[in-house]
């Protein structure tokens, strides 16, 4: 899984005026929670953007250096949620969840499918049911996503979630029996 | 032209728009899109006018979604009448549009395309646009 490091500051002002002052002054106000108790932080707006957008709505693990006073602490954190501008597309708050990497968690992941069916040579059309998958492990073994080869399916063959490797360490939560490609014949267009 | 199959009532009360769009306002399905920076009214017929240019910009290939659809009836009187005697008639359909809402989605076209066809859609709507893409979004 993918790892980002962002760095943030314990805050000790709280409240909407102090969120909007923290804001003008190019920092971003956000919390992180877990087994343990919540602590308040400022980001660096600038910063947490780049890392947000490097991240782009995948699965990502973020080492947040947290800085308070002169003690410095390192926490896994994955995020819970993001707020941002709908009109300037900045981030507004955010929201961090502490994790344990040697837990087990529950993430989705993208199906990638990679080469050409046979069938789909033979004139047949591939029809993908599915496109994520929900999987159980420690974070850090949790792939970005699940390549499946699709490349052995003729016409009529289907694949289900039970066919696609998984590496170890990893459990697939969804049904074995679920079907997430097939190859079935041509259906022809009308009009 | 887009319009609701039924309704529960027939006219309803002109409203305010305040405030911005939270929810649709992110890209979801698409890899560009054209996203509102005020609020305003979109009738049926912009929302067709802008569908039909985004469409003969693109000539083929690609895919279209449109993320509003005009859910609210306006009234009109009849011209060359006196003020009173009750709210007029029906006359259209429009969607509220809030300031940060995206409008229109696509994607699987060359990014000049897309750009180009966005660019054109958003000069038929009553209020100021810009194109986002999927990649610089949050």
């Amino acid at each position: 899984m993918l790892q980002v490091e962002v760095a943030a500051q314990v805050r000790t002002k709280f409240g909407k005026g102090a969120a909007r002052t923290l804001r003008r002054a190019g920092q971003t106000p956000a919390v992180v929670y877990g087994k343990q108790d919540s602590i308040a932080l400022e980001l660096d707006t600038h910063a947490f953007t780049k890392a947000l957008l490097s991240i782009h709505r995948k699965n990502a693990v973020i080492n947040l250096t947290i800085t308070d006073g002169k003690k410095q602490n390192v926490k896994h954190v994955v995020t819970k949620e993001i707020q941002t501008d709908p009109l300037l597309n900045s981030v507004v708050h955010a929201d961090f969840y502490e994790i344990s990497l040697d837990a087990l968690m529950v993430f989705v992941v993208p199906i990638r499918y990679t080469g050409k069916a046979k069938g789909v040579d033979m004139g047949g059309d591939m029809m993908i049911a599915k496109e994520k998958l929900t999987l159980k492990g420690k974070a850090l073994e949790i792939p970005d996503a699940v390549e499946v080869n699709v490349s052995a399916l003729g016409i009529g063959e289907k694949m289900c979630f039970a066919d696609i490797q998984l590496p170890a360490g990893v459990s697939m939560l969804d049904a074995p029996e679920t079907v997430c490609v097939s190859v079935g014949t041509a259906v022809a267009q009308q009009g | 032209m887009l319009s609701p199959k039924k309704v529960k009532y027939r006219k309803v009360m002109k409203g305010r728009m305040r405030g911005a769009a939270h929810r649709g306002s992110s890209i979801a399905f698409g890899e560009y899109g054209l996203k509102a920076l005020s609020c305003g009214k979109m009738t049926a017929q912009q929302i067709e006018a802008a569908r039909i240019t985004i469409s003969r910009t693109v000539k083929r290939g690609g895919q279209m979604w449109i993320r509003i659809f005009p859910d609210k009836p306006f009234t009109k009187k009849p011209a060359e009448t006196r003020m009173g005697s009750g709210k007029g008639a029906p006359e259209g359909w429009v969607a509220v549009i809030k300031p940060g809402r995206i409008l229109y989605e696509l994607a699987g076209v060359e990014p000049e395309v897309a750009k180009e066809a966005l660019r054109l859609a958003g000069n038929k709507l009553p209020f100021p646009t810009k194109i986002v893409e999927l990649g610089s979004t949050l």
